[in-house]
């Protein structure tokens, strides 16, 4: 400061020079900036090697942390056969390398004559099993050959269109093994119908395969309904490739007949090559039958699980194809009105949760306040559920025997019955489609059916229910209007199952295909679709004592519990895309509907601020 | 194909002519100019100083980052050890699955977005090599960083630098491999270099551009200072130059206070003086010229009056009693005759010096000229006892000469030989060619001493200062012959050596007041003395 004050006064002397000093302020006057010059020079030389020490906020967006086909994975390291090991180290060898995909099986192969022509190739036939197989063990032994018996616990199959079916069993598997010129042995026949089958523990399965997602439309033909399927993921240069070829072969056996693709029959895949974040997706000329907007739709939602792609372009035979009124090359975020959970995302987003409220009203959840929508003998149903388009509303009586509709959804409509159980059946609670159908199971202890009314239409009884001979606990519709998700009681234990609903050459209803979701979940007693791959589940997880909120992903990857905090006893949930989720609970024969603290944090605690039971959402 | 090769070898040979006449144009330069030299220098000089820094920069750079990259390896590798061992501990039941979720927690931040690859193994394992994640090739990991470990103590840690390989045909690139051993198990990770590898790359290239324009500037400054120093020298030099060449009122221009403006004065007061000089003496010259002529002009009149008396005394010596007096009549007449020719030669000279000579050229035939004076001392050289030789060519040799001049040169040379010529034979050759004619005279006396060769043209100089100034000419002839000769445009040139005699040649322009390039005489008479001529061929003139 001080220096400062000075330089100004010694500037002020040199502008108003006194005659004899004239000179020598010219001079200083000449030096001054050519030293100031070399000071800046100096200061701005000594700052340029140093990290900076301040300066302005810089702000950015979090990367999208959302599971990734392609996030970091864990590869086994395979041995190759050692020449001194005998047929059981050959056989726990030979297993332990199979879960490596390295390089095709190379490893692998090593363990096997060499007229042995098991390829299992990048989509293989795959047992998984419990555990690691730990006890082959000879059961036959004469000079040159030998017979290995293995045992385990099966869990289920991937057939080779990646398509998981459980099928627990108790697995018994033998292997031919003969010894070589060289004296080493080595594996001649391999177990199974599938002679290019693997098989792998759960472990070898989560850590060398991932669940990705193909994308097929539904029969609305708006909206993708995700098909999921495993894809060994050791390689990431081929994994778009294998994903592309996957999509155009089609929807797995499962979804067969329920959904379409827009690719044409017969359309292959020339090349996928991907050029910093943009992929460029070359079709065989066969695509050109297709509708260039809804195959770009179903490649946006497919590619989109690859982190490194941003973008693609379609070309077919070499061309370069764009959809109409849009640029060649797509954000792979693109065609969001195709979005499995429905048309409109945005409007999803803040849509309000319905509660039927204490005094027997239905109202929308303001904050934390039931606000009353519908009085009279519609506000008194049970597990009411608005309609999407907000034109109906259906629930149960108090028994649950009986279902309702009314309209509109305001004041104080009349109520129709609208289905009667028969003696000691109940229906589960109702659940909209996205075109205004309403679906419930009706079910007794050991039987069910599924009524499907049309809007505008009478209840008919589906014609082919998958889950006839079952009882039903839960059944709610996907927003794909393709999946249904169901609690049924397998051997007297709840499990989440997942099934599709497939129209029939001649128009009739098939609803079926259940496979289940996780076994992870010891009980479970509702669930919600949270979004298009995540149910919102109220259950017991293994060493729960009693029932928690759970979030679970469709694919069968591990349930993750939602909140902390005492919740009494839940009995209803609800969920919607980007909405909090909602626990309709009773506890000291108080009902309340409770929500996350925060809700956009899975760890937040539970709060119950709500006087109201049954909360749903739209649809 | 022999056309395209032809073609192909005529390009070449244009190419390394180019190359060649660009070299030797850039080597004149870089002899002929300060400017060029100081800055190739410069740009050498700076050129391998900011090289050998910007060696030690990227030295220390690439060692810097090294440097936080091995430390933060190392500290990763900590972590990743203990989480290991609290995984791990020392339970040895199914390893398998739990070394495959220890793995899988190490992994969150490997792969292609991530800073790192790792590598786990349990020695104790049979049926497989462990875990690595993503893409990595196990070989990766490099034997001598295995077997290291191996030998080392649990607990010890180690890193070394290999290339890292990918299971899905991706680049091998260069990588950082720490690997650590806590009980059966050992735990690698494996960091690429590409990033370090694209800063460093970044960073060099920077400083290679840098070092560029840091050089191209030096050289540029060295430039323009020398430009400063070297255009006032080169002025200068021009000057100079010009002085030299006799433009006297040549002057440089001063500009500034500074150590060239210095030379610039001293050079200009150097000209003043030299100038001043050289006037004074040329004024000197011309008045001395002008006494000699008008002092031989002035002696003419008494000298004819003498003359007469001196006849009339001469013509009655006879009659005169004391022959002693007729004798000195002789005399008076001898001496007069010589004081004539002698201020005739003075007249002659003074003639030539004042530049009033001229020439009255016409075309003759040179044989004819020699024949003529040779024919007018025939009876002197008869009375000597030389005899004279010709040697003439057959065809004229025609040329644009002053008859009168030419035969004053061919008597005074054949006069000379004959006097100096002991009695031997005179040798008169004439030769002729495209431009030139040339006459030249041999004699076999005494010869020349050397050095004299040019002293036989001074004025009033004698071969032999102990002669009587009564005998041989008047001291001027051969003064006054060469100015005939240099009138001509030709060259009078002597050759002597002492014993062997002397030979003097006259050579002409065929076309009067033509250059002369050469004569077709030899100055040096074939077969005497060695071939090797005492002095250079001096041109008259210069």
């Amino acid at each position: 400061m001080t220096r400062t004050l000075n330089r100004t006064r010694n500037r002020s002397r040199a502008a108003h020079p006194t005659p004899p000093r004239a000179p020598r302020a010219r001079h200083a006057r000449r030096v001054r900036p050519a030293l100031a010059a070399a000071a800046a020079l100096t200061l701005c030389a000594a700052g340029c090697a140093n990290v900076p020490s301040g300066g302005q906020v810089i702000t950015g967006r979090p990367a999208e942390r959302a599971e990734r086909v392609d996030d970091p994975y864990v590869r086994l390291i395979p041995v190759p056969p050692r020449p001194s090991w005998g047929p059981e180290e050959i056989v726990s060898g030979f297993l332990a390398a199979s879960a490596s995909f390295d390089d095709d099986h190379k490893v692998a192969k090593q363990y096997l004559d060499v007229q042995n022509s098991w390829k299992p190739g990048m989509r293989p036939y795959v047992t998984v099993l419990q555990n690691r197989i730990l006890d082959p063990h000879v059961v036959k032994s004469s000079g040159g050959e030998a017979t290995v018996r293995v045992t385990g616990t099966q869990l289920g199959t991937i057939s080779t269109d990646g398509q998981y079916t459980a099928a627990p069993k108790d697995l018994e598997a033998t292997f031919q093994l003969a010894r070589t010129p060289q004296g080493t042995w080595r594996i001649t026949n391999l177990p199974g119908e599938e002679k290019s089958g693997l098989l792998l523990t759960k472990d070898d399965v989560q850590r060398a395969m991932h669940t990705v997602n193909l994308y097929f439309f539904a029969p609305d033909q708006r909206t993708l309904v995700p098909n999921g399927i495993f894809l060994p993921v050791v390689n990431r240069e081929t994994l778009s490739a294998r994903l592309v070829r996957a999509l155009l072969a089609g929807p797995t056996s499962w979804l067969h007949g329920a959904v379409e693709s827009a690719f044409p029959e017969g359309t292959g895949l020339r090349g996928v090559s991907i050029d910093k974040d943009v992929a460029v997706v070359d079709l065989t000329r066969q695509a050109r039958g297709g509708s260039v907007e809804r195959m770009s739709a179903q490649l946006a939602w497919t590619l989109r699980q690859m982190s490194e792609i941003k973008q693609f372009r379609l070309r077919i035979d070499g061309e370069t194809t764009a959809p109409a009124g849009m640029d060649a090359t797509q954000p792979v975020g693109g065609w969001a009105g195709n979005s499995p959970d429905g048309q409109n995302p945005s409007q999803l987003a803040n849509q309000n949760a319905y509660v039927a409220g204490p005094s027997r009203f239905l109202g929308t959840l303001a904050g934390d306040h039931a606000q009353p929508v519908v009085t009279g003998a519609a506000g008194r149903l049970s597990h009411p559920v608005v309609a999407p388009d907000y034109r109906e509303l259906a629930g149960l009586n108090d028994k649950g025997d009986q279902v309702f509709t009314a309209a509109p959804v305001t004041g104080a409509p009349g109520v129709r019955p609208l289905l009667t159980a028969h003696r000691g059946a109940r229906f589960t609670a109702p659940s909209w489609s996205r075109d205004g159908t309403l679906w419930t199971v009706e079910s007794k202890a050991d039987e069910s059916w599924l009524w499907v009314r049309p809007r505008g239409e009478r209840p008919v009884l589906a014609a082919h229910w998958g889950l006839g001979g079952r009882q039903v606990l839960a059944f709610r519709v996907a927003r794909d209007s393709v999946r249904a998700a169901v609690i049924v009681k397998l051997d007297n234990r709840p499990q989440v199952q997942i099934g599709r609903i497939a129209h029939a050459q001649d128009g009739s209803l098939d609803v079926g295909s259940f496979l289940p979701v996780s076994s992870e979940m010891e009980d479970a007693i509702d669930l919600a679709w949270r979004d298009y791959q995540t149910f919102a589940i109220l259950g017991r997880a293994k060493h729960d004592s009693r029932s928690l909120p759970y979030l679970m992903p469709v694919s069968g990857a591990p349930i993750s519990s939602l909140g902390v905090g005492a919740l009494g006893e839940p009995r209803t949930i609800a969920a919607a895309p980007g909405a909090p989720v909602l626990i309709g609970t009773r506890s000291a024969e108080k009902d309340s509907v409770c929500r996350q603290r925060t809700a956009d944090k899975s760890y937040s605690e539970w709060i119950c601020p709500t006087a109201a039971k049954d909360p749903s959402y739209p649809g | 194909m022999d056309r395209a090769k032809r073609l192909v070898r005529r390009g070449l040979g244009a190419v390394r002519r180019v190359v060649r006449g660009v070299a030797r144009r850039g080597y004149k330069r870089w002899r002929r100019s300060i400017q060029v030299r100081i800055v190739t220098s410069t740009l050498c000089i700076s050129a391998i100083v900011v090289a050998i820094l910007g060696a030690f920069l990227m030295q220390q750079v690439s060692s810097a980052l090294m440097d936080g990259k091995v430390k933060a390896a190392r500290l990763q590798l900590d972590d990743g050890l203990a989480q290991v061992q609290r995984d791990l501990g020392n339970t040895t039941t199914e390893d398998g699955d739990r070394l495959s979720a220890t793995a899988d927690r190490l992994k969150s931040r490997s792969g292609p977005s991530g800073l790192y690859e790792v590598y786990i193994r349990d020695t104790s394992e049979k049926y497989f090599g462990g875990y690595a994640t993503n893409e990595l090739r196990q070989e990766s990991v490099p034997r001598r960083l295995r077997e290291e470990l191996q030998h080392a103590p649990t607990g010890s840690r180690a890193y070394t630098y290999g290339r890292l390989t990918y299971v899905d045909g991706g680049a091998p690139e260069r990588g950082l491999i720490v690997g650590g051993r806590t009980g059966q198990f050992e735990l690698y990770y494996l960091f690429p270099l590409d990033e370090e590898q694209r800063t460093l790359t970044n960073v060099g290239r920077s400083m290679a551009g840098v070092g560029i324009v840091l050089v191209l500037l030096l050289a540029a400054i060295a430039s323009l200072v020398t430009r400063q120093v070297v255009i006032p020298v080169r002025l200068a030099a021009q000057g100079a130059q010009r002085l030299a060449a006799g433009r006297l009122e040549e002057r440089m221009r001063v500009r500034g206070e500074d150590d060239l403006a210095r030379l610039a004065r001293s050079f200009n007061d150097m000209a003043a003086n030299l100038q001043e000089k050289i006037g004074e003496l040329e004024d000197l010259s011309q008045v001395q010229r002008q006494f000699v002529s008008d002092v031989s002009h002035e002696l003419r009149t008494p000298l004819t009056t003498i003359r007469i008396a001196a006849d009339m005394l001469y013509e009655h010596r006879d009659t005169f009693g004391d022959p002693a007096v007729g004798r000195s009549a002789e005399l008076l007449q001898s001496q007069l005759e010589r004081f004539e020719s002698l201020l005739a030669d003075l007249l002659e000279i003074s003639r030539h010096d004042a530049g009033a000579a001229t020439l009255d050229a016409e075309s003759l035939d040179m044989r004819d000229l020699v024949l003529r004076s040779v024919g007018d001392i025939q009876g002197l050289a008869e009375r000597k006892g030389s005899k004279v030789v010709l040697q003439l060519p057959g065809e004229p040799c025609m040329a644009e000469v002053d008859r009168r001049r030419v035969e004053r040169i061919m008597r005074n040379l054949l006069v000379n030989a004959v006097e100096h010529g002991e009695g031997e034979d005179i040798v008169v050759s004439v030769g002729a060619d495209r431009d030139a004619v040339a006459v030249a005279v041999r004699d076999h006396g005494v010869g020349l001493k050397a050095g004299e060769g040019q002293m036989v043209f001074d004025r009033f100089w004698r071969a032999d200062p102990a002669r009587a100034r009564t005998t041989g000419g008047t001291g001027l002839g051969l003064s006054i012959s060469r100015e005939d000769a240099q009138l001509h445009g030709g060259w009078l040139q002597a050759w002597g050596e002492p014993g062997a005699g002397s030979q003097f040649r006259l050579s002409l322009p065929r076309v009067a007041g033509a250059e002369l390039r050469g004569s077709p005489l030899p100055l040096v008479p074939p077969g005497a003395g060695d071939a090797r001529p005492l002095f250079a061929e001096l041109e008259a003139g210069e």
